[in-house]
């Protein structure tokens, strides 16, 4: 399961990144790590990017980005 | 005696020194730069980091008798090599080791802010904390133990709020005091662990051992920390190679306690220390409130509401820009062609100057100043605006709605804003790219800001749809205006393919809280914006001007304009343009002379085809210094004319002697030119070289002649490829 198939309002634990390089670093750097929990808030009205909430502030990234971050879903 | 004096001087320096260098880092929308404007108020200078086009601020200042510098370095997540603001942000903390740094923290956003100090207290640079919207923190019903973070972390900490000034004294005070090296107070920076720290000590053992210690004694504990890392600068930097022997022995029991990736081990490790350290020192109550924010992006950001929400912001946002500017406009204008010039030319009779320096002072000198000073209105609006919509957050929030749309094209959801100043005018609209943050995303907006079709061509527009299509008009001037949209379309998708291979920037965006940007920081960002256009683009439209002028006056005592060198160079590239059904020398000519500003092409036309009409009104214009405006004939005057017809759209038809004007351009248009090519003439007018503004613009903008070289050479090529198809092609069917 990744985080971009949580729905607006679900939450998730983030397992793995799975990518490397200049975009790893930068999830890593914007609070996108292992244990932590993140909640997906809305989706952009045109579908893509989403709003996710992580270490308390807000976040946006697109769907190909979150598709590669691994959760487990948390109730 | 004199190595005596040397060597007390030595020592008191080495107790007091005369001198302090403040860096100020921290997080983007952690309030930096209002926490900059209060410290440093006036006295504050906006320039550029060398080489890259990322703005630089600084201050000097005297404080109890010593010179203070401070420099305020690019609001970064971290100092990882990955985006030019990281670099430049760590080298000049590296390499020019200030003596203090005051990093600015959100309060209300404590752990991911603490990552990176984290980071600057690996640099062993003493440190001062200022936990900044402390007012909005508490206002949350945070509460927060300062004195734990300063003893936990080893530095100051001073609870501000920038837009209220407060603890500003205190924070300036507290850093001076750290930066002593007489006090030298050890950040003894958090500890990352038995296993980390027993891998740092034996890379900075081994790494002086080398005797190499580049960036001085301090900064091997943030030199090992990178080494393990396998951050590729410091690498390169200190010739470590990734496989070195020391290396691979301190970090083996790292990556078999660990795993092999030691960046995310130590990313985890500063997040587990800061999630400790919020944990412990930050107290927030139990029941949450629905905050602001919430509420007002359950509207903004709504599904069927976000876009429309959007849409009409950006058109007040638009009408507001050139609507608060135009007036300004037309009366700088008015100042400038009227009593100004008048003046000029009063005192210089009374000098009895030579015609030609006349000519000079007023047509080159004088109406370039005024091309230059017409621009700052709709800068400064367009600044003004830019500002708030930053300052207020909704900028990302208008990315973060467009981006699905823009990235279609290749664009990032923020390459909007300016592609639709670009219909205003494209000189804003190229300053405005300074809002997207990637290089990449920002040359690929400045690119395609050309094809939107700015109030300057409309003129041209207007007078060849009054000869030719008057019945249906408004069908066509929308077809030019579409046919720029769908052309930036299909240029963006041709670039994306091309000059702009590879990955596409992502999209990993904060998406900050609604905050009130104040009054008084508006005003200055906006100053310090319109204070850099005016003296940096500023020179060059003078300097351009000028030599224009010569152009249209050499070979000295050129009787016509036809025999003048730029007559000469329309002479010879009159053929090019045959093939598109318009290639005549007076066409050439005031395409050429477009080039300065498009609507120019009317007033040139005028010149060109009716130059006895034109004589007359010189000769009368120069003895009645109020009709200096009107002369338009002239470069000059016409330079001067054209910024007021950006923004007061159907200019041209408004001027008195203008409408005489048209008359008999339009007499001369009807008989030189068919509906085809008229048509294919507004097409090349609409795409071909962005005006020398806008040139100079994304010099200026970018540092560097090359994306407006890549400007003049793609639209170029556009411009006769679809006017030869337009006109060939309706010949083929028949039409014309």
């Amino acid at each position: 399961m990744t985080l971009a198939d949580l729905k607006p309002g679900q939450s998730g634990e983030i397992v793995k990144i799975q990518v490397a390089g200049a975009l790893k670093r930068r999830l890593m750097d914007m609070g996108v790590v292992a244990g932590t929990t993140v909640r997906v808030e809305k989706v952009a009205p045109l579908g893509d990017p989403l709003e996710v909430l992580i270490k308390s502030y807000k976040l946006s990234l697109r769907k190909s980005e979150a598709d590669k971050i691994d959760v487990e879903a948390v109730a | 005696m004199a190595d005596k004096e040397n060597e007390d001087s030595q020592k008191a320096a080495s107790d007091r020194k005369a001198s302090l260098v403040i860096a100020v880092a921290g997080n983007p929308n952690a309030g930096k730069s209002t926490l900059i404007n209060a410290m440093a108020g006036t006295r504050l200078q906006v320039g550029n980091w060398p080489g890259v086009t990322v703005e630089k601020k600084s201050a000097e200042f005297e404080y109890s008798g010593r010179r203070i510098t401070m420099v305020d370095l690019p609001g970064t997540y971290s100092l990882s090599p990955y985006t030019q603001e990281e670099i430049i942000a760590r080298d000049y903390l590296v390499h020019e080791r200030p003596d203090v740094i005051i990093n600015v923290v959100d309060a209300t956003n404590l752990e991911r802010n603490l990552y990176f100090t984290l980071q600057l207290l690996e640099l062993g640079i003493p440190l001062v904390m200022a936990l900044n919207m402390y007012d909005e923190a508490e206002q949350k019903g945070f509460r927060i133990n300062a004195e734990m973070i300063a003893s936990t972390l080893g530095c100051a900490v001073i609870p501000t709020v920038a837009t209220k000034g407060e603890g500003i004294d205190r924070l300036i005070e507290m850093a001076v005091e750290f930066a002593d090296p007489s006090k030298r107070y050890s950040s003894a920076s958090a500890s990352y662990g038995e296993d980390i720290e027993k891998a740092v000590q034996t890379v900075v053992e081994n790494v002086r051992h080398r005797g190499g210690k580049p960036s001085g004694h301090e900064a091997l504990r943030w030199q090992a920390l990178k080494l393990i890392e396998g951050d590729e600068l410091v690498l390169e930097e200190t010739g470590i190679s990734e496989d070195e022997v020391f290396l691979e022995k301190a970090t083996h029991h790292l990556r078999k306690a660990h795993g092999e990736d030691l960046e995310m081990l130590l990313a985890d490790t500063r997040y587990g220390l800061a999630a400790g350290l919020t944990r412990e020192a930050l107290q927030k109550p139990e029941k949450r409130k629905r905050e602001l924010t919430e509420r007002i992006d359950a509207v903004v950001l709504n599904r069927y509401l976000g876009i429309p929400v959007f849409l009409l912001s950006m058109w007040l946002i638009f009408k507001l820009t050139f609507d608060i500017a135009g007036p300004f406009t037309d009366w700088l204008d008015a100042v400038i062609s009227g009593p100004l010039t008048r003046w000029a030319l009063s005192l210089m009779t009374l000098i009895a100057v030579p015609d030609w320096t006349v000519s000079l002072v007023t047509e080159g000198m004088i109406a370039g100043v005024g091309a230059v000073l017409v621009f700052l209105p709709p800068i400064f609006a367009m600044m003004f605006f830019i500002t708030l919509l930053e300052g207020s957050g909704y900028m990302a929030r208008a990315a973060f709605v467009m981006d699905r749309m823009m990235h279609a094209i290749g664009l990032h959801g923020k390459s909007f804003i300016p592609l639709l100043l670009g219909f205003g005018c494209n000189v804003p609209a190229v300053y405005a790219t300074r809002t997207l943050e990637n290089p990449r995303d920002k040359a690929l907006t400045a690119l395609l800001i050309p094809l939107m079709s700015c109030g300057a061509r409309l003129p041209v527009y207007v007078v060849f749809t009054g000869v030719f299509f008057s019945a249906y008009a408004g069908t066509v001037l929308w077809s030019l205006y579409l046919l720029g949209i769908m052309l930036a379309v299909m240029m963006g998708w041709i670039f994306k393919k091309t000059l702009f291979r590879g990955e596409a920037p992502v999209f990993i965006m904060e998406l900050p809280p609604y905050r009130l940007p104040s009054v008084k920081n508006l005003l200055i960002h906006t100053w310090e914006k319109g204070k850099h256009y005016l003296i940096k683009a500023g020179t060059f439209i003078l300097a351009i001007s000028i030599f224009i002028w010569f152009g249209l006056n050499l070979p000295w005592g050129v009787e016509s304009k036809k025999d003048s060198y730029l007559g000469l160079i329309s002479q010879a590239a009159a053929p090019v343009f045959a093939p598109l059904g318009f290639g005549t020398w007076e066409a050439a000519s005031s395409l050429i002379t477009g080039v300065v500003a498009k609507e120019i092409v009317v007033s040139t036309m005028g010149e060109v085809y009716a130059p006895k009409a034109c004589e007359e009104e010189q000769s009368e214009a120069l003895t009645v210094g109020e009709d200096l405006k009107e002369i338009g004939v002239s470069f000059a005057g016409a330079l001067g004319e054209a910024a007021k017809n950006v923004f007061s759209t159907f200019g041209i038809a408004t001027i008195s002697a203008g409408e005489e004007d048209t008359t008999g351009i339009k007499a001369a248009i009807a008989r030189n030119f068919t509906p085809l090519s008229a048509y294919a003439f507004m097409v090349f007018v609409l795409l071909y070289v962005p005006c020398l503004i806008v040139l100079i613009a994304m010099r200026h903008e970018f540092g560097t002649w090359k994306w407006a070289g890549v400007a003049i050479a793609y639209q170029s090529i556009l411009a006769w490829t679809v006017a030869f198809i337009i006109y060939q092609g309706g010949r083929l069917i028949g039409i014309g």
